[in-house]
């Protein structure tokens, strides 16, 4: 009995997937509203931004790299698809765009990190206040509001298939996506092996630099396109869209269990974990519990995530910034 | 003759005279008195927080809670004397808030085990989230008047503000201990190799949790001085300032892998980044040109030793195959 507990415990998304299911039977039994399907709409609508951020983000924290950078691009191409219209482009252009500017940044991030071997923490920190400093400067005060949002990306937020909001099978649709490669293909393999010994995986003759950079490049992309589902989410974008939303996604990454000191975690337990985060932030309100609670509830979860997986595995020696020395 | 080795501060320190130059020539306002002591409150802050931010940088380390928690301590001083407490106790009540903050942080890190990178975006969310708790979305305006003047005037017959006070203080000691003392040798050393440290008898754990703390108690008094500067506590203040305190830390020439860098490069960091700001808003530039300064800087404080590393392992290997 207690191997089998050992054993189901090893699976690094099964506790907060239980403890994902006790706060909504819990929130449930005593609001019964909250197990509504509107409800339920909401959390996976509210999720969508966040879960598709995290799945980029997984990319790069399992290799011990962290993106910053994120928040600015997504806001950045946010508010391009919106302002396509308004400077004489249709959508195809405000995409083009968007994907050009995801892929520029991550190919900077990416070039940094990978080639020039520079931290990763102080790179995507500097291209975070670069990308968003130009972003305001394109932006100014202009805000885009819901009448000048391209048609197709208004759609792209209002609608359901099924009963599930279309955002969130998008970032769905690119979790499995990215699951896959990283669990069946050798590129993503590689990224494992980066991130738990970085030594062995050059010696094992892993091409490194080469691997880091994609990574960042497909984070960069898959940021630059997610501006999309923000501008739908929100109908609206303006020069402080997705700031601070860095944070939140490394949040849900670290709650979902991809290890900050690299080499763990999953794509779904990325998603996992921003689910659950969204799911407490409707609980509390369903619960009548003020909405500033949701912060500190937040930080103690991500801080009992992280104790619970350094008592389940004792394996991490040191501590550094990244985590461990091993 | 001892060599001159030209360190990354005395770049530091030739862009600080670089910008003061340039100010000057954009606008005659830029040198006067009146503004010198408007960017000395204006950095007031992040300079007291990069001070033991330096520290747990070297030591390999990092502290993303500190806007939180400078918050939570401004939080708990305006509750505290919006429930009648005497403003003198607030001030001591934000204090020990602001340490609390960072024992806690140092207890996670180094009691627990935990990565700080993950713990203190875990306490940013924890701490900024107390705070509402506190306030609610009533931040506190009627603060003692005698005491909130001394967030924004000199001191008498001077052109510089009481907030250079702490700052002064704070930065001599923060330099003697670091540079002068055991502790400061022992903070280089945990971070160039923390094994090592902790073999030659290094109380390597304790060392790191005393700079927890340490970094939480700045931020206690740099919320305090955040409170008397904008005369009201409210729970949405400070936000965003971990990442200029980071970026000012490492443009100082600390290096985020830890072991390496100087208090007087941090502080010359912090002062440019003041006198850029300045010289920035007085030739009409928007906003977004400081956050674009702000993130060239920061790279080209990885990119340049970086380069000059490939450059001379570079000459090293020509030589050789001579």
């Amino acid at each position: 009995m207690k191997q089998i507990l050992q054993r189901a415990l090893r699976v690094r998304e099964l506790p907060i997937s239980v403890f994902l299911v006790l706060v909504v039977l819990a929130t449930g039994s005593t609001n019964h509203a909250f197990f509504t399907l509107s409800s339920l709409q909401d959390v996976l609508l509210g999720v969508g931004i966040i879960a598709t951020l995290a799945v980029a983000q997984t990319l790069v924290i399992v290799m011990k790299h962290i993106d910053l950078s994120v928040g600015s691009t997504i806001g950045l191409t946010a508010y391009i698809l919106g302002a396509s219209s308004s400077w004489g482009h249709d959508i195809w252009w405000g995409l083009g765009v968007s994907l050009s500017v995801g892929l520029i940044v991550g190919a900077l991030n990416g070039f940094m990190v990978a080639y020039l071997k520079l931290p990763s923490l102080v790179v995507t920190l500097a291209t975070l206040y670069i990308v968003r400093g130009v972003f305001n400067e394109i932006a100014g005060g202009d805000t885009i509001t819901e009448d000048r949002v391209p048609r197709a990306i208004n759609f792209l937020g209002l609608n359901r298939f099924y009963g599930i909001p279309l955002i969130f099978l998008i970032a769905i649709a690119l979790m499995l996506l990215v699951g896959f490669v990283m669990r069946r293909l050798r590129a993503g393999r590689d990224l494992y092996a980066i991130g738990s010994n970085l030594q062995a995986a050059e010696l094992a003759g892993i091409p490194v630099a080469r691997r880091i950079f994609g990574a960042f490049l497909a984070t960069g992309a898959i940021s630059g396109l997610a501006g999309v589902l923000l501008l739908a989410r929100f109908n609206a974008a303006d020069a402080n869209s997705g700031a601070g939303l860095e944070l939140n996604v490394v949040a849900a990454c670290v709650v979902g269990g991809v290890a900050i000191a690299g080499g763990v975690g999953t794509v779904y337990g990325a998603v996992i974990g921003a689910v659950l985060l969204q799911t407490i932030t409707l609980a509390l309100g369903a619960l009548g519990v003020a909405q500033f609670w949701q912060l500190t509830v937040n930080g103690i979860l991500l801080i009992s995530a992280i104790s619970l997986d350094r008592y389940l595995s004792s394996r991490v020696k040191a501590t550094t910034i990244m985590g461990s020395s091993k | 003759m001892k060599k001159f080795n030209f360190a990354w501060e005395h770049g530091v320190v030739i862009f600080l005279i670089a910008v003061i130059g340039i100010g000057s020539n954009l606008s005659p306002y830029f040198a006067t008195t009146d503004n010198l002591s408007f960017v000395l409150q204006d950095i007031g802050e992040i300079a007291i927080i990069a001070l033991a931010m330096t520290y747990l940088i070297i030591a390999g380390e990092i502290d993303l809670s500190v806007a939180s928690s400078l918050n939570l301590a401004s939080a708990a001083l305006g509750f505290a004397f919006r429930n009648g407490v005497p403003f003198e106790i607030s001030i001591l009540i934000g204090l020990a808030v602001g340490l609390v903050c960072g024992v806690i942080n140092g207890f996670l890190v180094t009691v627990v085990g935990l990565p700080s990178l993950a713990v203190t975006i875990g306490t940013l969310a924890l701490f900024r989230g107390l705070a509402y708790a506190l306030l609610g979305n009533e931040p506190v305006n009627e603060l003692p008047e005698d005491w909130v003047n001394l967030g924004f005037t000199n001191i008498p017959n001077t052109f510089l503000p009481w907030t250079i006070i702490p700052i002064a203080v704070l930065g001599i000691v923060a330099w003697v201990i670091l540079h002068h003392t055991k502790i400061g040798r022992w903070t280089y050393a945990i971070g160039t190799n923390a094994q090592a440290a902790k073999f030659s008898g290094i109380p390597v754990a304790r060392m790191k949790f005393a700079l927890f703390a340490a970094t939480g108690l700045m931020s206690g008094v740099a919320g305090v001085v955040y409170t008397l500067r904008f005369a009201s506590a409210s729970p949405d203040g400070a936000v965003g300032y971990e990442l200029n305190v980071i970026a000012a830390v490492l443009f100082g020439g600390v290096s985020i892998a830890g072991g390496v860098g100087a208090l007087w490069g941090v502080l010359a960091s912090v002062l440019s980044l003041g006198a850029i700001r300045s010289a920035l808003q007085l030739a009409d530039f928007s906003a977004n040109a400081l956050l674009i300064v702000s993130g060239a800087l920061l790279l080209v404080s990885v990119v340049v030793p970086r380069a000059i590393v490939i450059l001379k392992s570079r000459r090293k290997s020509v030589v050789a195959k001579k």
